[in-house]
């Protein structure tokens, strides 16, 4: 591993080993105090019987378990429902935002029309506008289509995305133009280059838009809050709110404990994706 | 390459249709409706800048607007060193430190409404509440939290800053991986100690990425709306009101059909102080990743 | 460069703008020339109950040949119900809270039916106060009234119980709650007064409170309106509260509550009054779990003057402003005979009461009369068999719930006047120092702006 701030001398000398010490030390037990201590909580909450909970919420089981909480939450709270939801507009979401991106940045990056430039504008132009002022006007759009309480409603505004536009058109753009040029000498139609040539180089760009897609997806709430009125097609973010009103304590925790192990499960497993990402958002956004 | 053509046309078709709709048009649409009054029953009336004046004279948009800023100050306070200290930390530790980076960044994976909702019951104000039992036993509390207008804000602001924060650490960690090893080294052969190679070579080498995160942040909490909506609802006593929920509320709180103009008009006002902020954000970036 | 982007956004937007506008009303006639008519229909229902619902909509086809009706899944949402009506994505009959009839109709956001409603065997004999929360100023019947409650004070027996205080004895005058409330906080720990102080049910319950001291939120005039917040009763309600509060500290620790949440913290135990509609029960069973055995409800303390009152509310049935003349009648029709004939009809109110009964749905919930006492008795009568909510203990409010004289919401601007009376009380609630002279002042002021405006 290379060095950083701290030099191999420095680390050498007792005095800044043992600050450099007991400051980690404290790190690691403040990092697993504040990111790991609410989720423990959550998941010891899952299990304790509501007045447990409520009477003394850091004593660890005083009166046993309570598994029945998270097959109720999973059944008669049909938490197994939204969480379909969920997915279904998570993946809907995503599927469309790659069309868009990758069929326009290919145009874009690769075909390059003459008005080319105008449309690439007009889309960063949208990158000024915050989401806000689309608020009342798209969901005025989405009642008057009939488009309220489908899926769509979600799916398609979700593809607006200026940003993965830009992403995968610079992605493309910078793809070898020789490869694209020999593919095109072999008699491959601008259909088969974008398909078996440009797609498969750009499984990297990909994986960051999707990686994006999904995860705003499953963070977003004021929308499908606006447009999916109907708890029938609602995903968890919309639903876990209503529910507390009308769910028990403990099972209402289950139910916020089974919301996040989807996510928190696919983060421990796909760790690096998800902190390259991270990272990727600070770097290229914009 | 060729240029123009059916091909291209086609390709473009799902963006065009797509922005159409649900981008340029509504965008346009959203301007329109700022100078319009409209029950969506009724026939629709232009009435120039009254939409404007009429937010403009409603006592909440300043107290809106004044929330807001404390929201993004208060984030600021507490959200802004928190991380960079907690990257530099990490980024020297030797042993493990994948560790330290996942449990920085579990927060952020969790759902942000299970986050608001689970904070939601920590922050209960009886003295069996979560915090309130562990201010128990050192001797403090109950704090009233939420149910408080002087604490209400500043407990949404910690929350949202446990919420954020493991990202920002991952963004500094990236960038301080980027600084060259030979520039401290450089500074050591100067005599210099820990504290002024931070000073004088990792802070000028994170100046890009600070400002970064800065305009990010201030976009970010200009829009808050997730926390006040759950935990208070603008409560107690507006005193979490934001200008989000604010055009929230014109446009969806009213069973009578909402006030969609005035919703619009503070809507395009937001979207103009942001989009001066977006501009300065992308001239940044564009400068910083150009040096 | 800016021109040249907005003229290709113009381009490709104008199409889109201009199919985008509205249209009038029309029938929507299906190929058999019947004209088909949309029904709300509670979403989330059971199986057997869809049955039941189905069954209702057969039986209606086949008496009216020419109506095709379909059921449709909704529940009312504030923030999205007008843009649905609008968008016609809403079914064309649905029903709203009383709170919005005036407005609606005002701002003729639903269609008027008062010409067939007038057309119905009862339409005479409508209770009169019920009756006029779907009235136009004019008098006109726009909406038809299909339930009707008064507030009332519920109370949790077992709590009553364990603060040594007789859950048969409710409290019967509001120093009594302040007394009750103190000792149950004493004896439980549990907050032992809680009110609703959120999403304008903060204004709602304070306009509760300030009719049962004798108290009026707005005095109308003609057509002119005039909000009177600033009153010598409002000024005893805050101060009651203030005492509650801050003095005995028995209103526990949560003031942020809505309908939702302080139905839920009651079922839960940790409540031991509260105001809300006298017919909550069946919410609090159904949605919120709560023992029957722990439930109590009594009328709501009433100060000694004469115009001391309970605020009534209740559900209207609405037509959607995008029918034309046959569906209105059609409507008409399906209102009377799906809503009405189970208030009306012994076959109706025996088949729902027995649907209710099958799907473990309370029947017999305190309710009060929308047409007159004689008619109200007989479905009582009726329905009686498949009663299944403890009466015993709903007695302390049903001997007297129809004694007290019912008042009608304010109409002049009501959320908005609720919702300014919402700030009032968190603010009472959550600071200390709160002056109630200048909150009321302050609320006054600003209801009296929304009236004037409005």
């Amino acid at each position: 591993m290379k060095r950083g701030l701290i030099s191999p001398a420095e680390r050498a000398t007792p005095a800044i080993r043992r600050t450099l010490r007991a400051v980690q030390a404290l790190l690691l037990g403040a990092l697993l105090l504040t990111g790991l201590g609410p989720v423990l909580w959550l998941a010891k909450a899952a299990l304790t019987p509501t007045q447990d909970t409520l009477r003394a919420p850091l004593a660890i089981f005083p009166s046993g378990l309570d598994l029945a909480n998270l097959l109720t939450a999973w059944t008669r709270v049909e938490i197994d429902k939204y969480f379909l939801n969920t997915v279904v507009i998570a993946a809907g979401s995503w599927l469309v935002q790659l069309l868009v991106a990758t069929t326009a940045g290919y145009a874009l990056a690769v075909l390059r029309p003459r008005y080319g430039p105008v449309v690439t504008a007009v889309v960063l132009g949208t990158l000024f506008v915050p989401a806000i002022v689309l608020l009342v006007p798209l969901y005025l759009t989405v009642v008057r289509t009939g488009m309220i309480n489908t899926f769509w409603a979600v799916w398609l505004p979700a593809g607006a995305s200026a940003f993965n536009v830009v992403l995968v058109q610079r992605f493309f753009a910078n793809l070898p133009r020789e490869v694209l040029e020999a593919a095109r000498v072999d008699g491959a139609g601008p259909v088969r280059v974008f398909w078996s040539v440009v797609l498969p180089l750009s499984r990297p760009i990909l994986g960051v838009v999707s990686v994006f897609a999904v995860v705003a997806s499953w963070k977003d709430f004021l929308w499908p809050l606006l447009v999916l009125p109907d708890p029938a097609v609602q995903p968890l973010s919309v639903r876990l709110p209503a529910l507390q009103r009308y769910v028990e304590l403990d099972v209402f925790l289950a139910a916020l404990a089974l919301s996040s192990v989807i996510p928190v499960a696919l983060f421990l497993v796909f760790q690096r994706l998800f902190l390259q990402s991270g990272a990727l958002e600070g770097a290229v956004k914009g | 390459m060729r240029r123009g053509g059916l091909t291209s046309l086609l390709f473009l078709a799902p963006l065009l249709v797509v922005f159409g709709v649900f981008s340029w048009a509504p965008i346009v649409q959203s301007v329109v409706m700022s100078f319009q009054k409209t029950n969506l029953v009724g026939p629709t009336r232009f009435v120039g800048l009254d939409n404007f004046v009429q937010v403009l004279n409603d006592p909440l948009l300043w107290t809106a607007v004044g929330n807001t800023l404390w929201f993004a100050l208060l984030a600021l306070v507490f959200g802004y060193p928190l991380p960079l200290v907690t990257a530099v930390l990490i980024s020297e530790v030797r042993a493990r430190r994948g560790l330290f980076s996942a449990l920085a960044y579990l927060p952020v994976v969790v759902p942000p409404v299970v986050a608001v909702l689970l904070w939601k019951f920590f922050y209960d104000a009886s003295p069996s509440g979560v915090f309130n039992t562990v201010l128990g036993w050192v001797g403090l509390g109950p704090w009233q939290w939420l149910q408080n207008p002087g604490s209400a804000m500043p407990a949404l602001v910690l929350e949202a800053t446990w919420a954020a924060a493991g990202g920002t650490v991952i963004i500094y960690l990236a960038a301080l991986a980027g600084v060259p090893v030979e520039q401290y080294e450089a500074a050591e052969i100067d005599g210099a100690g820990i504290w002024r190679k931070v000073w004088h070579v990792t802070l000028p080498r994170l100046r890009g990425v600070l400002l970064v995160t800065f305009i990010l942040q201030i976009i970010g909490t200009a829009q808050v709306f997730l926390e006040p909506f759950l935990f208070t609802g603008g409560g107690p006593a507006n005193s979490t009101m934001t200008i989000l929920l604010l055009i929230y509320d014109y446009a969806f709180a009213s069973s009578l059909g909402g006030d969609y103009g005035a919703a619009t008009a503070l809507s395009i006002m937001l979207a103009a102080v942001l989009a001066v902020l977006s501009a300065a954000y992308l001239r940044v970036t564009r400068t910083w990743s150009a040096s | 460069m800016t021109s040249h982007r907005s003229r290709v956004a113009a381009a490709l937007v104008l199409p889109l703008a201009l199919a985008a506008c509205g249209s009038s009303p029309d029938d929507e006639v299906g190929a058999d020339g019947k004209v088909v008519l949309t029904v709300a229909m509670d979403a989330g229902l059971e199986g057997k109950a869809i049955e039941a619902f189905n069954a209702r909509v057969a039986q209606f086809e086949q008496a009216h040949a020419d109506i095709d009706v379909k059921p449709q899944e909704y529940t009312w949402t504030a923030a999205t119900f007008t843009a649905q009506l609008a968008g016609g994505t809403a079914p064309d009959v649905l029903t709203v809270p009383f709170t919005d009839g005036r407005g609606l109709i005002e701002r003729g956001q639903i269609a008027d039916i008062s010409a067939q409603v007038d057309a119905l065997p009862y339409a005479k004999s409508l209770n009169p106060t019920v009756a006029k929360a779907g009235q136009s100023a004019d008098g006109r019947q726009w909406a038809v009234p299909i339930a009707a409650y008064g507030q009332a004070l519920h109370y949790n027996r077992t709590l009553f119980g364990q603060a040594g205080l007789d859950p048969d004895k409710p409290p019967t005058t509001w120093a009594e709650v302040r007394a009750a409330a103190k000792q149950i906080t004493e004896r439980t720990g549990q907050a032992g007064y809680a009110q609703m102080t959120q999403g304008n049910t903060g204004g709602w319950i304070l306009t509760t409170l300030d009719y049962a001291f004798g108290g009026r939120t707005e005095k109308l005039d003609g057509a002119n309106a005039e909000a009177t917040i600033d009153t010598p009763e409002m000024t005893e309600v805050l101060t009651s509260l203030r005492a509650m509060r801050w003095d005995d500290n028995s209103m526990g620790a949560n003031f942020l509550y809505d309908w939702a949440g302080i139905n839920q913290d009651f079922a839960a135990g940790r409540i031991g009054m509260y105001v809300s509609g006298g017919g909550n029960y069946g919410n609090l069973v159904t949605q919120n779990g709560l023992k029957p055995a722990d439930y109590g409800v009594t009328a709501l303390p009433l100060a000694d003057k004469p115009d001391a009152g309970v605020l009534g509310g209740g559900t209207l049935a609405v037509v959607s402003p995008k029918v034309g003349d046959r569906g209105k009648e059609a409507a008409v029709k399906w209102i009377d005979f799906y809503y009405m004939g189970k208030l009306t009809n012994q076959d109706a109110a025996v088949a729902d009461a027995k649907t209710l009964a099958d799907t473990k749905q309370p029947v017999g919930a305190p309710a009060l009369p929308v047409v007159d006492r004689a008619t109200y008795d007989k479905q009582q009568e009726w329905t009686k068999q498949y009663v299944n909510v403890p009466l015993n203990q709903m007695k302390p409010y049903t001997d007297r719930m129809f004694d007290q004289p019912l008042v009608t919401e304010p109409t002049k601007s009501t959320q908005e006047v609720y919702k300014i009376l919402d700030t009032t009380v968190q603010t009472l609630l959550t600071d200390r120092g709160a002056d109630v002279a200048a909150l009321l002042k302050k609320a006054d002021a600003d209801a009296q702006a929304t009236i004037g405006r409005g």
